[in-house]
């Protein structure tokens, strides 16, 4: 199925397109499309002053620019056409140690589907990064929510934040290593840590940011403080804190995988180490798409809950 | 000292006091890192050369890396942002590798690159594509229409409005890009360098002060030199980011 492009009404907004803006007279897609609608007997009567074209049978179909697939089959046509360079690339190797065909890479998702070992792997993956996010939140909201509302509290802890922030969860492995050990313990340290400061940021920001007038509106009714907090203040910084969730994910679930590749005996990263050292490429490529679907639906997950909790507040950036 | 340098410096401090007190109730041959000990072992890094030579490396890296990544996202996201058939093209399959972290792929670089420069390159650039690639895009895409407008009314080619016009409007979401993936790059180079320590067995396998953190825990058990390199690791990304933030503020002054 073939759609038109849609050209925003607005001159002045939407974004660039350099192809679209170029005058049409030097656009050689749209003379093509021209002729074509001349030799199909259609006659273009007239250049209205927006600029946009009606032909002279449909008067109310504008000409709305040359036609293109609708967004899902051009990312369909995308990724069939890199699966192809991938076979391609694989078969000119002629080595599945190296980079091993999709197919093969199918081939292996399927077995490890079959054996359990993928869910069984990707599952503690996943409750590791459950258990980390709830610890993250346990110890950065509260915190978050004093430092923002009491600036004494905010002035007092800030420096320490600022001291450790620089200090990336990952270059807290081999201390950790020494602490808990290789095992559960250490993948949950280390994302809980790498989630706790954009949490942390995000809720300050988002108790800075409330409407001083909802709070005064508040007050001016009588409630009391402890109320307006749970009443006002939390409500009103939710899709900062929620935002700064999504943050943590994102930081929690690349420095998981990094502290399960080094120092655990289990998990979705520790199972590419371990297919890496038995040679078995497919296998290891296998969980690195894995990895990425595990982070792409937190992701998603995490835009529903945004979508659901908050819609007030649902940016365009927000996808 | 005002009121408020007093503050900031009360809870800093009495951590390090209580951390020493901690250290010194411990018996004296225990392996617990203690500030005086780190301090010390700073000093030891530093004057036998190891400390600079192994963050020079780890930096050399990151800056190699950083540069070949730069160049492949500026000009991906430019040319994406620019031309919405491109966008529409390439955005699959980027959004496909985007969640897929620069650690991840290690395993494969590692089979490929071997554990060399070559791989350190290859890591680094893939963290820093992503960032600059996506902010690269969207601020060439954001630019006021207006301008390029103009530039078209007076005849200007359109590669030559990417060149002069698109690119120098987007520089400011280029330089937040480019902050993002320094800050990834770093962080991703520590850790190959200490996943590289930890699999390829011994000290001498990678360099930088990822290994030297792998080096120091798993052969000398030298908790000591782990904090001061944990600290360094800090020093550097905190520098990163003031000199990027300093940079932004000198080169995009006519931003404000």
């Amino acid at each position: 199925m073939r759609r038109r492009r849609d050209v925003p009404s607005d001159p002045f907004s939407g974004p660039v397109d350099l192809i679209a803006m170029v005058p049409v007279a030097s656009r050689s897609t749209q003379r093509n499309h021209a002729k074509q609608r001349l030799r199909r007997g259609i006659v273009i009567v007239a250049a209205t002053a927006e600029g946009t074209r009606t032909t002279a049978g449909l008067p109310s179909r504008a000409w709305r620019g040359p036609y293109v697939l609708p967004r899902a089959l051009v990312a369909v046509r995308s990724l069939l056409i890199l699966l192809v360079i991938w076979q391609c690339a694989s078969l000119w190797t002629g080595n599945p140690l190296l980079l091993p065909s999709p197919v093969g890479v199918v081939d292996a998702l399927v077995d490890l589907l079959r054996s359990g070992e993928l869910f069984d792997q990707a599952s503690v993956s996943i409750a590791r990064l459950m258990i980390s996010l709830v610890v993250a939140m346990v110890l950065a909201i509260p915190l978050g929510l004093l430092m923002g509302l009491l600036p004494l509290v905010g002035e007092i802890i800030d420096p320490v934040i600022e001291l450790l922030r620089p200090i990336s969860g990952i270059a807290w492995i081999p201390l950790a290593l020494f602490t808990f050990g290789i095992g559960g313990t250490l993948p949950i340290f280390i994302m809980s840590y790498a989630a706790f400061f954009p949490l942390l940021f995000n809720t300050i920001a988002g108790v800075r940011s409330v409407d001083a007038r909802l709070v005064s509106a508040a007050r001016s009714m009588g409630l009391r403080r402890s109320a307006i907090v749970l009443h006002v203040v939390l409500p009103a910084s939710l899709p900062s804190v929620i935002v700064g969730l999504r943050l943590a994910i994102a930081s929690g679930w690349t420095a998981i995988v990094a502290a399960e590749l080094i120092g655990a005996d289990s998990g979705v990263g520790f199972a590419i180490e371990w297919y890496r050292e038995l040679l078995m490429s497919a296998k290891v490529l296998a969980f690195i798409v894995v990895i990425g679907l595990i982070g792409y639906s937190a992701n998603l997950t995490i835009t529903a809950v945004h979508r659901r909790l908050t819609p007030w507040a649902v940016t365009a950036e927000l996808r | 000292m005002s009121a408020r340098h007093f503050r900031s410096m009360v809870l800093p401090v009495v951590l390090v006091v209580l951390w020493q007190a901690w250290a010194m109730t411990l018996p004296a041959k225990s392996a617990a890192p203690s500030p005086a000990h780190v301090v010390k072992e700073f000093g030891a890094l530093v004057s036998s050369g190891a400390l600079p030579s192994a963050t020079v490396q780890s930096l050399g890296r990151v800056v190699l890396g950083f540069v070949l990544g730069a160049m492949l996202g500026i000009t991906t996201g430019a040319l994406m942002g620019a031309f919405r058939s491109v966008h529409r093209n390439l955005d699959p399959i980027i959004e496909t590798f985007r969640p897929v972290a620069a650690i991840a792929i290690l395993p494969m670089v590692i089979l490929w690159c071997g554990t060399g420069l070559l791989a350190a390159v290859a890591i680094v650039g893939y963290a820093a594509f992503f960032p600059l690639v996506i902010n690269t895009a969207h601020g060439v895409s954001h630019v006021d229409r207006r301008l390029v407008q103009a530039a078209l009314t007076m005849g200007v080619k359109p590669s030559t409005i990417l060149r002069t016009v698109l690119l120098p409007a987007a520089l400011p979401s280029i330089f937040v890009g480019a902050r993002l993936a320094m800050g990834i790059a770093w962080t991703a180079i520590i850790a190959a360098e200490l996943a590289v320590g930890a699999k390829a067995g011994g000290p001498g396998g990678s360099g930088g002060l990822g290994e030297m953190m792998f080096v120091d825990y798993s052969y000398s058990v030298d908790l000591n030199g782990i904090v001061v390199c944990m600290i360094v690791v800090g020093i550097v990304s905190l520098l990163i980011d003031r000199g990027f933030r300093a940079a932004e503020r000198r080169l995009l002054a006519w931003r404000l």
